[in-house]
């Protein structure tokens, strides 16, 4: 296949020796618009059918060459393009109206662009200025809600996490499903590069502010030229460029705060010590106790020297008792700083974009603080008639203070649990309970705020992305690119935790600290040629190159203990260097691509494309494969029966089927593997550590989407409906495998899963004039079905309540199901389930002794129905709002991980949520709430009981904006004043019990262990003020 | 002519950097090696050896499961547990969900260990002649030891029924280099997995040398050999077996009784002259979950770590007698709450077998066989109470050795085994009730549809 690819190269390149050039004449003019009548800087002026062309300069005059008898077409961004036959003429001035059509915008495309009335294949695109200045420090979390099928859980509200985005669902078991990022060009370095906490997000070195557009490829067509590793969807991210023209210089602050909004309501002291007491009070009566007998259970909790005795420093049943709300410990109000500088100009030969910024975001959750500073440069310059070359280039810091994981004591949310009479101050110290030289062993579990104060975790990253390209004009029509990025990602972790986190951190009884480097380099280079020209009625644009790409890991870690005081927290001052490592890891990937596109008398659309894969993941006999795709289209409106049709101004239908691949399983995972570290006491040993499967290969695939693009009343409306079936076959998946092999899973092609679903995005301008509303609205629903899974049981998530179920959505929940409260004796009941031999099911209940024996089945979904988002903005006269509203529907989020332990029944001392007031007593018998039994299970098992609909509604954004008037701003020599107040996740619409329906439990989180919530942090509400300068 | 130059150099640029090569994708793994290749020296072997002991010494395995999974399982009304642990929560209470992640971590880690002892058994060829012996035994006494522990917890106990019938676990006594339908095999019977047990630990304990470190030993294996036979009832083997690692003299019974625990705060890391075999914990390396779950911080003993989840009652302290040093070894910190001082130790090795499990063994088979081989079971049981500062004995019973055993050996795993072997009860529970033992691991029965679950699962 290679080598057919090679040889049609080396045809298009002898082509490309037959150029030819005509005689020339001059034009100058200027370009208005329509709207202003100001000029308009950078429009470019091509002649039509050639490569010649120029760009208007700031004031919009522009000067060309021509030959005679040439038509110029003058296009601009955001306007209708417009033709002009010369005939003769030496001036010609022109005004180019606002573009009310989102049709005729440029989509960027693999490897090129694409005008979108020409699209055949599904791309969703987001605007720079749709997101920019969104309080969310990740690019991929402002996506939310604003791309048709794209799915985005921001998971928790801590900085710079892991987020999860899906597009068109989920698509793998084992392997990843976050889509492919590619920025300027260069497949990005992304994911967890974290060693302490949740994952961390490596996109959080990127300014969001820096972007120009966002491109979601979707279906297969538009992903297939990515093959091998688009099947869950390709995001294209491309920065800010010049223009031509007068230097715009941008500058904007922002300040504001942010705090959680939604707490879960737990019992304060009084109503602990009445719930305590009936659920010590059921174990005596068991254990036919007096409850008077030191004992007793009651006693061991409220006697002399008992527990609530101990917990509250003695000052329980005194007048000094405590009354903690613990969980509003664990919150704070979080200002958020945001400084950016942009500008961006240049001149016909020389064009650049240069920005800075500077962000410090504090978390909701005491401790967690985000600062980012960085920088760009982007440049292109034209250097000759034939040649042009182009740099980027980012510069990043960040600088993460992070906390730990949900499933930590020290988890600040986590404080929700601790006794309510537990004073917050050790009244013998002044200092926060459990602080030394206090008693360590209060409160009940470890006080987080011990963690904050004493011992930090720092995540420092710099990144640089930079990316360097040469485009040369070989003939009319024919240029050949290269481009060559690099992608460097320089991180380290230092973390310091000072001896009186003994308790928590057992190791450090003389401090422990602990440095983690973390360099990844990746390069990639992009060679192709792309072809585009017309032939009377014929279009034909084709795409040939190959990309290759290496990305190589580096880490290293050392680690100490017992340092000469806190004052000392370098691993220099550690008296034993405790543990210590470096690891190396590669992987690369070969690709050669193709792409033709033909299309007739702007009618008949047609595209192909392939491309081939290679990567250093699978074994030398599977190595490569191949993903095509082709897709039609045809605009109807201008066939004769709809062309001067009033009502439908545009409409287009299309059709893409073809091939993409996942290969994103980490690296070697065909091969049977020894590990070295397996060490004992000293001495060295090695470890089967991996069984091979030498027939591992991608995970593939196959795409089929109906779309149809509208346009109604002169495209004021305007939309697309798209439907699409994913079939996935060949799954990498981690097969479990019986332990007894001394292996638990083995990664094999194994099982089949489809996603399908429809698409509706509807964009609407209500009102135009001077008084402007305008609606952009989207819908989507993904059903997901696992077809095929061999029989193998996946499960994850909290005790692994998730699962993989053949003819089910990935990792529905499966458990035993919940049958409430029996009314005579406060016993937990659960569903048998249980198949009779004739397929009936056995309705009957058991109770808590009998939960082995009740059968566990599907009772929830983590995967939403349908999401969806809708924008309504509105300006007058320089007063802009826009207000967005995002919505997930459907879906059940699994409360267990809080439940089992806050809402149990009191089975253990944890503070309880206050719905459990409502269990079951003599008095009270029709409740769903358990009778209160103390150190004993009742109904606190896995089940149905803590699965909760998880769908929500929520103002995602609103922002409210002034331009003050130019006449008053020019004045102080300035171009554009704006002030604006902006909020985020002001009010959310949901049933859920928990702190946030939009949940994901770090510890927990994986393709399937999805929707799970383990005192997870809220997400923020932000509310911020700005001022944006424009000179 | 300038131009066919300027295309001539775009296309040639282009060309090169078109042409990709195909041995870019040729990346060998850093940090690991293939497996046909790991195991070609003797050097090779060796190190795989160390991973043996690495694999035990795992938390879920011999650094502490199954000691304090024994306790807990066997408690009833000694001890409180008191942590957020739902699998252990489950132990004590003996209603065990099919899920429990003890059970199945301890079944998972302990074959992965047994597939290391596999990988060293099948590549003794590569060995050095002078230390075949050697490896050989010290694989064969691992692997053996870990049949025992999960026959012990997986499946009905010696002699209840017929043990030719009931099912056990199944045995791998051959490295898995690929996943065929063989793999998934069925449970052998308890008497099979018994006889292997036997058959790796007799071999070992004729290959050992008599002193090898920190590492197996012969005694070791005699010492676990006489377990095995005590648990079968077979106490004339048992006998025979104590007796010659108490006749062995490489091991003694040290002094205060309080010095054979805190091996790394107190010793150094070292063991008492008095251990047979533990897994050894360094600051850098191994894992003592006894010390996770019975261990405490006490402030004024610093190095002391744990979380204190298993709480000693006033009932078990009460069974001391006046100036039996064992009844004071315990420490009640400012919670009121009272914890065991044998696990306070953070980088405590973890102890597996000493030399007074022996003279205990030995005294309880000569008792039974009305025999006195070595020594009389009186002087034996005085022996430990002499050390412990107990007095002594002028006669004794039945009663008297299982309460000295049970006292001398509280909370280094023997409580619930000992109830199954002395057909005892655990609070109401019959020792044979089925809630007595561990399910099978759920995972491990969706893997492999040839296992059958144990009753009442």
């Amino acid at each position: 296949m290679r080598h057919t690819l090679r040889i049609s190269l080396w045809m298009l390149v002898c082509l490309s020796f037959v150029a030819v050039r005509a005689q020339d004449k001059v034009v100058t003019g200027k370009v208005t618009s329509s709207d202003e009548g100001a000029g308009l800087p950078g429009v470019s002026i091509t002649v039509k059918g050639t490569t010649r062309g120029a760009n208007s300069d700031a004031e919009g005059n522009y000067r060309i060459s021509i030959p005679d008898n040439a038509t110029l077409v003058f296009s601009f961004v955001g306007f209708s393009p417009l033709e002009e036959k010369v005939n003769g003429r030496s001036v010609i001035n022109v005004q180019l109206t606002q573009d009310t059509k989102t049709l005729s915008e440029i989509v960027v495309t693999g490897f090129g662009s694409q005008i979108k009335r020409e699209l055949t294949g599904n791309i969703a695109q987001v605007k720079g200025k749709d997101i920019e200045n969104m309080p969310t420090p990740t690019v991929d979390a402002a996506l939310q809600g604003k791309a048709a099928g794209v799915f985005i859980n921001s998971g928790s509200g801590k900085l710079g996490q892991a987020v999860t985005v899906r597009v068109r669902g989920n698509s793998s078991i084992s392997a990843s499903s976050q889509p492919l990022y590619v920025v300027d060009g260069t497949p990005i370095t992304t994911g967890d590069f974290g060693n302490y906490g949740g994952e961390t997000n490596a996109l959080a070195d990127i300014n969001p502010n820096d972007i120009e557009s966002i491109e979601v490829l979707k279906d297969a067509s538009a992903g297939a030229i990515y093959g091998a590793r688009a099947a869950n969807g390709v995001v294209l991210i491309t920065t800010k460029r010049g223009k031509a023209g007068k230097t715009n210089v941008s500058f904007n602050f922002q300040t504001g705060s942010a705090t959680a909004a939604r707490r879960l309501p737990f019992l304060n002291s009084e109503e602990f010590i009445s719930f305590y007491k009936q659920a010590a009070g059921y174990r005596d009566r068991l254990a036919n106790i007096d409850p008077n007998d030191p004992d007793s259970f009651t006693q061991s909790i409220f006697g002399a020297g008992g527990f609530l005795d101990y917990y509250s420093y003695g000052t329980y049943g005194t007048p000094q008792q405590a009354d903690v709300n613990w969980q509003e410990q664990a919150f704070q109000k979080a200002p958020m700083h945001q400084a950016d500088l942009q500008l961006s100009g240049g001149n016909d030969k020389t064009r650049f974009f240069i920005s800075g910024q500077y962000l410090d975001q504090t978390g909701t959750i005491i401790g967690n603080r985000l600062k980012r500073m960085s920088g760009r440069l982007n440049l292109d310059h034209q250097a000759n008639n034939w040649l042009s070359v182009g740099l980027t280039m980012n510069l990043a810091r960040t600088e993460n203070q992070r906390l730990p994981d949900d499933n930590a004591f020290s988890n600040p949310l986590q404080m929700a649990a601790l006794t309510p009479l537990t004073p917050f101050l050790d009244p013998n110290t002044g200092l926060p309970a459990g602080t030394p030289p206090g008693d360590i062993n209060i409160p009940l579990y470890y006080n987080p705020i011990i963690s904050i104060n004493y011992a930090k975790f720092v995540a420092t990253s710099i990144r640089n992305l930079t990316n360097g390209y040469l485009q040369a004009n070989i003939f009319k029509g024919l240029k050949f690119r290269s481009e060559v990025g690099v992608d460097l990602l320089n991180q380290q972790e230092e973390g310091y935790f000072q001896s009186q986190t003994v308790r928590n951190q057992t190791r450090a009884t003389n401090g422990i600290g602990a440095n983690y480097g973390t360099f990844v380099t990746n390069y990639n280079t992009n060679n192709f040629f792309a072809y585009d020209n017309s032939f009377g009625q014929h279009g034909i644009s084709a795409t040939l190159g190959m990309s290759y790409q290496q990305s190589q890991t580096k880490t290293n870690f050392i680690e100490g203990t017992q340092f000469p005081s806190n004052s000392y927290q370098r691993i220099a001052s550690a008296a034993t260097k405790s543990d210590g490592s470096s690891t190396e890891t590669n992987f690369r990937f070969l690709s050669y691509f193709a792409r033709a596109n033909y299309k007739f008398a702007d009618k008949y659309l047609l595209s192909a494309s392939a491309r081939i894969d290679g990567s250093s993941r699978f074994g030398a006999n599977s190595r490569y494969s191949f993903f095509p795709a082709v897709s039609l289209g045809w605009v109807l409106s201008e066939e004769n029966f709809l062309k001067n049709n009033t009502v439908i101004s545009f409409l287009k239908a299309r059709a893409s089927y073809g091939g993409t691949g996942n290969s994103e399983i980490g690296n070697f995972p065909q091969l049977g593997l020894f590990q070295g570290d397996a060490g004992y006491a000293g001495a060295a040993g090695q470890r089967p550590s991996q069984i091979g499967n030498p027939d591992l290969r991608w995970e593939t695939t196959y795409q089929t989407d109906f779309g149809i693009d509208f346009g109604i009343l002169n495209n004021r409306i305007n939309g697309e409906i798209d439907y699409y079936v994913k079939n996935t076959s060949g799954l990498l998946l981690n097969v479990n495998i019986p332990a007894t092999t001394g292996f638990v899973s083995q990664v094999r092609n194994v099982g089949k899963l489809e996603n399908k679903g429809f698409e509706f995005v509807v964009n609407t301008q209500n009102f135009v004039g001077k008084f402007k509303w305008n609606t952009s609205f989207n819908w989507a629903n993904n059903r997901n079905k696992v077809t095929d899974i061999q029989g193998q049981v996946i499960e994850g998530g909290i005790r692994n309540m998730n699962r993989v179920v053949e003819g089910q959505p990935i990792g529905v929940f499966y458990t035993v199901e919940y049958a409430g409260v029996n009314p005579d004796n406060g016993d937990a009941l659960f569903y048998k389930n249980t198949k009779g031999a004739d397929g009936s099911i056995d309705r009957t209940t058991v109770t808590n002794s009998g939960y082995n024996s009740a059968q566990r089945v599907v009772v929830g979904n983590p995967n939403p129905k349908f999401i969806g988002g809708i924008t309504n903005s509105f300006s007058y006269k320089g007063i802009d709002l826009s207000v967005f509203f995002n919505g997930v529907y459907g879906n059940q989020v699994n409360f267990y991980g809080v439940g089992q332990y806050s809402s149990a029944n009191g089975i253990y001392e944890d503070n309880q949520t206050k719905d459990q007031l409502n269990a079951w007593t003599p008095e009270n018998r029709n409740t769903d709430v358990p009778e209160a039994r103390y150190l004993r299970g009742n109904g606190n098992q896995a089940s149905s009981r803590y699965i909760f609909d998880g769908s929500y509604l929520r103002l995602r954004t609103a922002t409210l904006s002034y331009t003050l008037p130019t006449s008053l701003v020019n004045r102080v020599k300035l171009e554009r004043v704006k002030v604006y107040v902006s909020g985020m996740n002001l009010a959310t619409f949901t049933n859920y019990k928990g702190w946030d329906p939009e949940v994901s439990a770090d510890s927990f989180t994986s393709n399937f262990a999805i929707g799970n919530d383990f005192y997870t942090p809220p997400q923020p509400r932000t509310i911020l003020f700005g001022i944006n300068i424009g000179l | 002519m300038n131009r066919l130059f300027k295309y001539s150099f775009l296309t040639a640029a282009a060309m090169t950097l078109l042409s990709g090569c195909d041995q870019k994708l040729d990346v060998a793994p850093t940090q690991s090696i293939d497996d046909v290749a790991a195991l070609s020296t003797s050097k090779d072997v060796e190190v795989t050896l160390i991973g043996c002991y690495d694999g035990i010494q795992d938390g879920d395995v011999y650094g502490g499961a199954f000691q304090y999974v024994s306790d807990l399982y066997g408690d009833a009304g000694e001890i409180r547990f008191g942590g957020t642990f739902a699998n252990l929560l489950e132990i004590f209470d003996k209603q065990l969900t099919t899920a429990n992640s003890t059970a199945s971590t301890t079944w998972i880690d302990s074959y992965n260990a047994i597939n290391r002892c596999n990988n060293v058994l099948s590549a003794l060829d590569k060995v050095e002649e002078a230390k075949k012996a050697r490896i050989e035994g010290e694989a064969r006494f691992i692997r053996g030891a870990l049949y025992f522990e999960l026959v012990r917890l997986y499946a009905k106990t010696w002699g209840d029924g017929d043990n030719a019938a009931n099912a056990g676990v199944p045995l791998v006594l051959e490295p898995t280099r690929s996943v065929t339908d063989a793999d998934y095999r069925k449970r052998n019977s308890v008497a099979e997995v018994y006889a292997q047990v036997l058959d790796d630990l007799t071999k070992a304990e004729n290959l050992l040398p008599a002193s090898n470190t920190i590492y197996a030993t012969k005694n070791a294996a005699a010492g676990m050999l006489a377990r095995v036979y005590l648990q079968q009832g077979n106490y004339a083997s048992a006998r025979d077996a104590a007796n010659r690692v108490i006749t062995s003299g490489r091991q003694r019974l040290v002094t205060p009784f309080s010095s054979l625990f805190y091996t790394s705060l107190r010793n150094g890391g070292a063991n008492p002259a008095e251990y047979i075999f533990s897994t050894t914990v360094t600051a850098q390396d191994g894992a003592n979950s006894l010390n996770t779950f019975f261990g405490t911080a006490i402030s004024s003993i610093p190095g002391t770590a744990g979380r204190g989840d298993f709480r000693i009652l006033p009932a078990h302290r009460a069974l001391y007698g006046a100036g039996d040093t064992r009844g004071e070894f315990f420490v009640t910190p400012p919670s009121n709450l009272t914890y065991t001082q044998k696990h306070l130790d953070r980088f405590g090795n973890v102890p597996i077998m000493r030399l007074a499990e022996m003279y205990l063994i030995r005294a309880e088979a000569n008792f039974r066989l009305g025999t006195t081989v070595g020594a009389a079971p009186l002087a034996d049981i005085n022996a430990i109470r002499a050390r412990a500062g107990a007095t002594a004995l002028t006669e004794v019973t039945i009663a008297d050795i299982l309460k000295e055993r049970k006292l001398e050996l509280a909370f280094e795993g023997h409580t619930l085994h000992d109830i199954k072997r002395l057909k005892g009860k655990v609070g109401a529970l019959d020792f044979n009730s089925p809630r007595l033992i561990f399910p099978i691991p759920q995972r491990e029965i969706d893997a492999n549809k040839q296992l059958t679950q144990n009753v009442g699962y």
